[in-house]
C-alpha cells in the first residue's frame, strides 16, 4: 500500500518530532514507535504463524528486566542492552515454544497464558533480582558509545526507536519474500499440506515464535531505558490485551497494520484519559467491532477502497 | 526388474485403529516411471495406505522403502524432502493465498536462499526468486490454471481447486506423487483431461500412485493396478486382467462396473 511512497513515509516519520514540536507529543511518538515494534513482533505469531498467544507481554518484560539489570548491576553498556534482551527473551521463547507449540489452537493460547502468568509471578516474587512489585527505578537512559546524546529527551529517543522499528518492519517485509517467511504462511494456511510439501511445521513455528519473542525483548529494553522505571506490571494481562488490540485493530498479517494499530492505541489512550477506566470499555468495543465487522483490521478498509478504485477504473 | 528401478516398496504394511484392521499385511511396489493404480471399494483402506506412505501416521507394522531408504515411520515433511508428496482426498489448499502463491509456498524444497538473502537483496536471492516464480508459472500453465494466477485459491471453482492441488504437489518437486481421488468432483470432460495430465506428469519424470473411483480414469492411465478390499490386497496386475478377476468383480458387484 505504501509501495513507491516509502521514502516519503520515512521522511515524514523523520521530521515528525519537529512538526509536533512539543515534548508531550514527542513522548507519545516514542511510545508509539516502541509499541509498534512490539505489535510487529506479536504479529509474527498471530498474523504469520496464525497462533494466538496470551504470553507475549512476558517477553516484553523479560527484555526490560534483562537490559535494566545487566546495565545496572553488571556494567553492561546500555547500547548492548537490547541485544542482551533479545538473547535472553529468545531463550525463554525457545524453551516455552518448544513445550507449548506441540499443541495448537486454543490449547496453545491457554498454555501461553499459563507460562505468561508464571513469568509474571516469578518477577513479582524474586525480590533479590527484580526488587519485586516495587519495580526497578533509576534505570540508566539509552546511550551510544562515543556519542554525547541525551536520550532522556523524547525527540532524541524517538530516532532510536524509529530506526529499530524501520529495521524490523523492513526485516518482516524481507521475511515474507524468503523461503522462511513463505513457510510461516504455509503453516498458517494449512499445516498438513505444508508438511506434505516438505516444511517441518514444528520447527517453523518454533523459529517464528523465538524470533517474535526476541523482538519483544528488544522492545522491552528500549522501553525500560526510556521510561527508566519498570515494574512486573509490564508482564500483566493489561499489556497482553493492548498488544493484541494493536495487531487485530490495525490488521494482522500485514506490516503496516500493527504499526497503525499501535498509533491508534497510543492516541486513544491519551485522548480518553479524561474518561478514566472507561477507556478499557472503548478498547474492548473497538476490538469486538473489528473482530466481527473488520477481520482484516483497519488496513483492509484501504484494500477495499483501492479494490473499488481498481474495479471502477477497469470498467 | 533391477533393484534400483523400484522407487517405492512396501511389505507387510498394517494399520490398526483400535479393534479395526484398516490395512492388513499389504505388499506393493512402484517402479520408476510407473503409474500404479490403487483401487477398492469405500473403506477399503486406500487413504490409510496414503497416510502411512505420506507420513501422516506410522504403520502399526510393516516396512516402507523409498528411493533406497528405509522410511518407515518418517513424518510428512521428511518424506516430502526425500521426494514423496501426496495430495488429500478432501480438497486441501492454502485458501487465502493466490493461485500462484499456492505453488510458490510449496516450493520450499527448491528455494535455497533464506531470510538473510532477502534482507540484503543479494544476487543469489534475486535469482532464486526469479527462478521460483518462473517455475511456479510453468507449473500453473502445465495444469492449465495460468489464467487464474492472481485469484485466491478459495475462490476457484471446485474442479480447478482439484487441479491446483496437483500443481501444489508438483511445486514440491516430487519423484513419486500420490494422488487421492483427484477426479472426485470433476465432470467427464475434466476427467478426460486429468488422464492426459497424469500421463504428462509421468513424462516429467514423476512416478504416480493413484487412488481413484472413476474407472475411466483408472483404466485409461494406469500401467498396473492393486486392488484392496477390507484392508487386504485381493488382486494385482495389468488393468484388463484385474478388471476381469473374479474376486475383483465380486467386491465391486452392485457398486460400480469395472472396466466401463
Ligand atoms: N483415523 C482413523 N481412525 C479410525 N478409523 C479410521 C481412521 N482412518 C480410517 N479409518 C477407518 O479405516 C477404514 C479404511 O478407511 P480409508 O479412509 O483408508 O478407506 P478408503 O479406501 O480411502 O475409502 P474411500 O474410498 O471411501 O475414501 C475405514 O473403515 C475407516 O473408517
Ligand atoms: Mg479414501
Amino acid at each position: 500500500m505504501i509501495k513507491g511512497r516509502l521514502p516519503l513515509v520515512v521522511a515524514v516519520l523523520g521530521i515528525l518530532p519537529f512538526v509536533v514540536g512539543n515534548a508531550y507529543l514527542q513522548h507519545m511518538l516514542v511510545l508509539w514507535a516502541i509499541y509498534a515494534l512490539l505489535a510487529l513482533s506479536l504479529n509474527m505469531i498471530v498474523g504469520y504463524l496464525g497462533e494466538l498467544t496470551f504470553g507475549h507481554a512476558a517477553f516484553f518484560g523479560i527484555g526490560a528486566y534483562t537490559s535494566a539489570i545487566l546495565s545496572m548491576n553488571y556494567g553492561l553498556p546500555v547500547w548492548l542492552g537490547p541485544f542482551a534482551a533479545a538473547i535472553v527473551a529468545a531463550f525463554f521463547g525457545a524453551v516455552i515454544g518448544y513445550v507449548a507449540l506441540r499443541i495448537v489452537g486454543p490449547q496453545f493460547a491457554i498454555l501461553t497464558l499459563g507460562f505468561g502468568s508464571i513469568l509474571y509471578t516469578i518477577t513479582n516474587y524474586w525480590v533479590d533480582l527484580t526488587r519485586g512489585p516495587m519495580g526497578i527505578s533509576n534505570i540508566p537512559p539509552f546511550s551510544l558509545p562515543g556519542l554525547d546524546i541525551d536520550f532522556t529527551r523524547a525527540d532524541r529517543m524517538y530516532y532510536v526507536a524509529l530506526v529499530v522499528l524501520l529495521l524490523v518492519a523492513y526485516g518482516c517485509r524481507a521475511l515474507m519474500t524468503s523461503r522462511t517467511g513463505r513457510a510461516f504462511i504455509a503453516v498458517r494456511e494449512n499445516a498438513p499440506l505444508a508438511a506434505s510439501t516438505g516444511i517441518d511445521v514444528f520447527h517453523t513455528k518454533l523459529l517464528g515464535f523465538t524470533i517474535a519473542t526476541a523482538l519483544a525483548g528488544v522492545g522491552g529494553a528500549l522501553y525500560g531505558h526510556y521510561l527508566r522505571v519498570i515494574t512486573p506490571d509490564l508482564m500483566s494481562l493489561q499489556y497482553v490485551a493492548a498488544l493484541i488490540i494493536m495487531v487485530i485493530v490495525g490488521g494482522k498479517g500485514t506490516i503496516i497494520g500493527p504499526i497503525i494499530g499501535a498509533g491508534i492505541y497510543v492516541a486513544l489512550l491519551e485522548a480518553l484519559r479524561v474518561v478514566g477506566s472507561l477507556r478499557l470499555v472503548v478498547f474492548a468495543a473497538l476490538l469486538t467491532l473489528c473482530v466481527i465487522f473488520l477481520p482484516g483490521g483497519l488496513v483492509s478498509l484501504w484494500r477495499r477502497y483501492a479494490g473499488r478504485q481498481a474495479a471502477g477504473g477497469a470498467s | 526388474m533391477a533393484k534400483n528401478d523400484i522407487l517405492l516398496s512396501v511389505e507387510g504394511l498394517t494399520r490398526r485403529f483400535g479393534g479395526l484392521v484398516a490395512v492388513s499385511d499389504v505388499e506393493l511396489s512402484v517402479a520408476r516411471g510407473e503409474i500404479l493404480g490403487l483401487i477398492g471399494p469405500n473403506g477399503a483402506g486406500k487413504t490409510t495406505v496414503f497416510n502411512m506412505l505420506g507420513g501422516t501416521f506410522p504403520p502399526s507394522s510393516g516396512r516402507i522403502r523409498f528411493d533406497g531408504t528405509d522410511v518407515t515411520g518418517w513424518p510428512s515433511h521428511r518424506m516430502a524432502q526425500l521426494g514423496l508428496t501426496r495430495t488429500f482426498q478432501i480438497t486441501s489448499l492454502f485458501p487465502t493465498l493466490s493461485v500462484l502463491e499456492n505453488v510458490r509456498a510449496a516450493s520450499f524444497r527448491r528455494a535455497k536462499t533464506g531470510w538473510a538473502g532477502a534482507f540484503f537483496r543479494t544476487r543469489a536471492w534475486r535469482e532464486d526468486e526469479a527462478a521460483l516464480a518462473r517455475r511456479a508459472e510453468e507449473i500453473l500453465d502445465f495444469v492449465a490454471l495460468g489464467h487464474r494466477r492472481d485469484m485466491p485459491a478459495q475462490a476457484l471453482p471446485y474442479g480447478e481447486q482439484r487441479k491446483l492441488e496437483i500443481a501444489v504437489a508438483l511445486g514440491a518437486d516430487p519423484t513419486l506423487l500420490l494422488l487421492d481421488e483427484p477426479a472426485a468432483g470433476m465432470n467427464p470432460d475434466e476427467g478426460a483431461k486429468l488422464v492426459q495430465m497424469i500421463r504428462a506428469i509421468r513424462d516429467r519424470g514423476v512416478s504416480v500412485l493413484l487412488v481413484e473411483h472413476h474407472m475411466k480414469v483408472v483404466m485409461g492411465v494406469c500401467d498396473r493396478l492393486v486392488v484392496l478390499d477390507h484392508g487386504v490386497k485381493i488382486a494385482e496386475g495389468q488393468p484388463q486382467a484385474v478388471a476381469s478377476h473374479p474376486e475383483v468383480i465380486r467386491v465391486y458387484l452392485g457398486r460400480e462396473k469395472v472396466g466401463a
